[in-house]
């Protein structure tokens, strides 16, 4: 239970482990803004292979990466069809007249039913979800309009559509995986280190940057301690009836409400503690502080910048002689 | 037999990867009434996970809990109404902390029986009952149960238990953080409440004082084995307290100083200071 | 001159109640003072008072020459460190190193300087071999041991402890207390509260609060031969010389078991 991995954050040897957090988060930016100099499928096509082969080059496993993908594949689906259907222009590929109607309605329903029921025997959620959608798709178009037509509806695939689509996911994912590398190899409490320590110039806007790695510092080192409790106070409550699985809505409120109001009082009763004893150890906010870790910048961080500004120059290029 | 427990393990995923077993291969038996049980062991030997199982909080991986009939088992069963059993056997944790966020003690202490379903009304007079059988009267009812003090807290907790009208009491660490005045009032209060309705109550502690004092019957964890189950009086007889990382009650290391020390013979099993200090006379007397 | 010197405290949180009342208290250097009360006495209030954490709203508060103020309280936080009662809600760091270079961050010492500390102070802990590790991978005996490194790597003179021991179980309130006795043998200026009487025992004197005020200022010995003052002030005696009073009122008592009982009661 206690053994939980933060952000995406695991520990590991290799290039990008070694980099300073400040030179991963510049050229993560940049890099990001050399993608959306980018025009046409082929480059972006290649910048993704350009990305892969720089993961594999820096043992970054690719199927961790890809894992890391998993939670987004929804919206990745959404933009691919978001394009699709919006997009008209160029030529027409496909085109099916679609009815909606009292038949084909009750068949989608039917096909929705039994996909539920058998969804609990298939691993490969993406692919089942293609068949759910070949499913509508084939009862919407073929079956005869059979009873009362609410719609008719023109389904059509332009060329352009499919273009762009392809276009915004690739874009997407080299996006992703960019990031994914990021928080993969840098330890959180070291991204708040670099964040700190490139957001200092703004000291002279009036802004204190400062403290910012120690309030997120704090904040992660109490996560393990806060699940911890929500559990004993779950466990604590059950114990008086409130069953956090059953109920009806308003129970339901009811037992949110003695889960959160234990753990919110508890909080500041730590957060009362805490200061007092962050000052009795002479913390002052905002008084400048010496570091136990130190951010030092080293060969690699060399070799990463020239990379980030060749790869950006190869993008304004691309743009240019397009 | 209200709560049998047969063969029970409970292990879960530990650091890193394999599993950690939190208790291994516990049997034994409590009865719905007349028993005052203690549950002792060093920290992390199980006791809280133990107390878990005796109300379906937790359930075993190995093994069967049979609590009033019903039987608790590793995997999840329909017919079993696991809600009932929490009703059944009322388990207070340490910590009031965790329990209490209503805006009024009326309020917090009446939680456990509207969520089994009792009418407000009378769910109100239960909780009334309740509040008195720990000694909070009805100038504590309207009063913001977060404003009291450490002490009203831990019987504010308890009689939100007590107020389900639970067969069988289990207490995790009821005395812990209390001044001796307070220890002694609570000890007082478990005494009161046996001898107005004669339910089994189990108290996990450390204090073996009390436990000699008050208790007829200690069960003993070590590293989440049942390593004694019979009475104080045969656990203090016993010569490997050290290696169970338990300490000898007050009474007994005193008289046994003094019996080796003035080299007389003392019966030093004596539970409270009273018998101890008879027996002393007795031993002193020509 | 004592190094602490409490001088006429008095401290309310809300007007209505009077939480320390005209409190006089001095420790001279290298003494182990055990604050002892009933819950609600006062003890903890006290503690904060004295790094300047609360304002009393009568009295001065001296430390190391050092009279407190909102001017003073950073040097006066050099002086004297801190163990607070919950092990989980003091412990800063996202590991057991960084935690203890908090304080030292804060008086902005050089790194290097740091580390050294740090290494030498995690062994005087016997924590050496937990440096890397989070929190809560640590008991909370060893999180209060974690608290003690990181205050005695801040160079303090002096350390109170609020009832440090109360959420540990028996064995790591023994190691603690082991600790602080050797703390104590090495001349650190110690004052411990407490409301567990086998603990206080080992002060060199103890001072017993009760409702607020000073009860008592005496040393251990002392204050043993006034039962009823223990009683008064809601606090109970050891076992062996409560089995003493009684053994004596009922006119059972012999020299010999006497003055056993005491040396048990009384001793170490």
């Amino acid at each position: 239970m206690k053994n939980i991995v933060i952000g995406q954050y695991v520990p590991g040897a290799g290039f990008f482990y070694r980099l300073d957090p400040r030179t991963k988060i510049i050229s993560v930016i940049v890099l990001m803004v050399a993608v959306f100099l980018l025009g046409t499928i082929l480059q972006v096509s290649l910048a993704f292979l350009a990305v892969l082969a720089v993961m594999l080059a820096g043992r970054i496993s690719v199927g961790r990466v890809a894992r890391g993908l998993r939670p987004l594949f929804v919206l990745l689906v959404f933009t691919f069809a978001f394009q699709i259907f919006l997009n008209r222009e160029g030529a027409l590929w496909v085109a099916q007249e679609m009815t909606v109607g009292l038949l084909s309605l009750s068949a989608v329903v039917v096909w929705t039913i039994l996909w539920r029921l058998a969804a609990r025997f298939r691993r490969m959620r993406s692919l089942f979800l293609l068949v759910w959608l070949a499913g509508v798709y084939a009862a919407l178009s073929f079956l005869p309009a059979f009873g009362p037509v609410f719609a008719r509806y023109s389904f059509e695939i332009y060329q352009r559509g499919v273009e762009t689509s392809i276009f915004v996911v690739i874009r997407l994912l080299i996006v992703i995986s960019l990031s994914t590398i990021l928080t993969l190899t840098t330890k959180p409490t070291d991204l708040t280190q670099g964040l700190e320590s490139l957001l200092r110039p703004l000291k002279k806007l009036g802004v204190n940057s400062d403290d910012f790695a120690l309030i997120i510092s704090i904040s992660l080192r109490y996560i393990p301690t806060i699940l911890d409790e929500a559990n004993k106070i779950m466990l604590a409550q059950a114990s008086r009836g409130a069953d956090f699985n059953e109920g009806k809505l308003v129970e339901k409120v009811k037992q949110i409400v003695s889960l959160l109001i234990p753990m919110f009082i508890i909080a500041f009763k730590r957060s009362e503690d805490l200061a007092d004893a962050m000052e009795s150890r002479n913390f002052v906010p905002g008084k400048p502080r010496t570091r136990i870790h130190e951010l030092a910048f080293g060969a690699a961080d060399l070799v990463t910048a020239i990379v980030t500004v060749l790869f950006l120059a190869a993008s304004i290029l691309a743009l240019v002689v397009a | 037999m209200a709560i049998r427990f047969r063969q029970v393990s409970y292990s879960y995923p530990g650091y890193g990867f394999g599993t950690y077993e939190a208790i291994r291969d516990v049997t034994l038996d409590i009865a719905a009434t007349g028993e005052f049980i203690a549950l002792v062991g060093q920290t992390g030997s199980g006791k809280s996970t133990l107390a878990q199982h005796m109300n379906a909080l937790i359930f075993p991986t190995e093994g069967t809990v049979e609590i009033f009939g019903s039987v608790v088992g590793p995997k999840r069963d329909k017919n079993v109404k696991y809600n009932e059993l929490r009703r059944k056997v009322g388990l207070v944790f340490q910590f009031p902390e965790y329990q209490l966020f209503e805006e009024t003690v009326e309020k917090d202490v009446m939680f456990g029986p509207t969520n089994f379903g009792i009418p407000e009304e009378e769910a109100r007079e239960m909780a009334r009952k309740a509040l008195e059988l720990v000694g909070l009267g009805s100038q504590y009812l309207r009063r913001n149960p977060l404003n009291l003090s450490g002490g009203e807290k831990k019987r504010v907790s308890i009689a939100g238990i007590l107020a389900m009208d639970p067969a069988i009491l289990v207490l995790d660490e009821p005395t812990s953080g209390l001044d001796p005045r307070g220890k002694k009032t609570m000890m007082d209060l478990f005494r009161s409440i046996r001898g107005a309705t004669g339910k089994s109550i189990v108290v996990i502690t450390h204090d073996m004082d009390l436990v000699y004092e008050y208790m007829d019957r200690v069960l003993v964890l070590d590293r989440g084995r049942l390593a004694f189950d019979g009475t104080p009086d045969d656990l203090f007889r016993r010569n490997d307290l050290e290696r169970l990382h338990l300490d000898h009650p007050s009474t007994i290391r005193v008289l046994k100083a003094v019996s080796e020390k003035l080299g007389i013979d003392l019966d030093v099993y004596q539970k409270d200071i009273a018998s101890a200090v008879r027996e002393l006379a007795k031993a002193v007397r020509p | 001159m004592s190094f602490l010197d409490i001088r006429n405290v008095s401290f309310s949180y809300n007007q209505k109640r009077m939480v320390l009342k005209h409190i006089d208290l001095g420790v001279d250097k290298g003494e182990w003072v055990a604050i002892l009360g009933h819950n609600g006495s006062g003890k903890s209030t006290l503690a904060k008072t004295i790094v300047g954490l609360l304002h009393p709203q009568e009295g001065a508060i001296t430390v190391g020459g050092i009279v407190l103020s909102d001017e003073t309280a950073y040097d006066v936080r050099r002086k004297v460190g801190i163990v607070f009662q919950n092990p989980d809600n003091q412990f800063v760091g996202v590991t057991v190193r960084d935690d203890i270079a908090f304080g030292m961050e804060n008086l902005s010492v050089p790194r290097a300087d740091m580390l050294e500390k740090i290494r030498f102070y995690a062994d005087k802990v016997g924590m050496s071999d937990f440096l890397d590790k989070e929190p809560s991978a640590l008991s909370g005996g060893q999180k209060q041991r974690i608290a003690i490194a990181g205050i005695l790597a801040m160079q303090t003179e002096m350390i109170i402890f609020d009832e440090a021991t109360s959420m540990l179980d028996p064995s790591s309130r023994r190691e603690l207390m082991d600790y602080i006795r050797e703390l104590h043998d090495e001349g650190l200026t110690i004052v411990m509260i407490t409301h567990d009487i086998e603990e206080a025992l080992w002060a060199d004197r103890l001072v017993v609060l009760k409702d607020g005020a000073v009860f008592a200022d005496d040393t251990a010995e002392n204050l043993f031969k006034r039962p009823d003052a223990f009683r008064e002030a809601y606090l109970e005696l050891p076992a062996a010389l409560r089995i003493y009073y009684e053994m004596e009122a009922a006119g059972d008592m012999t020299p010999p078991l006497a003055e056993t009982l005491w040396r048990l009661g009384s001793g170490r």
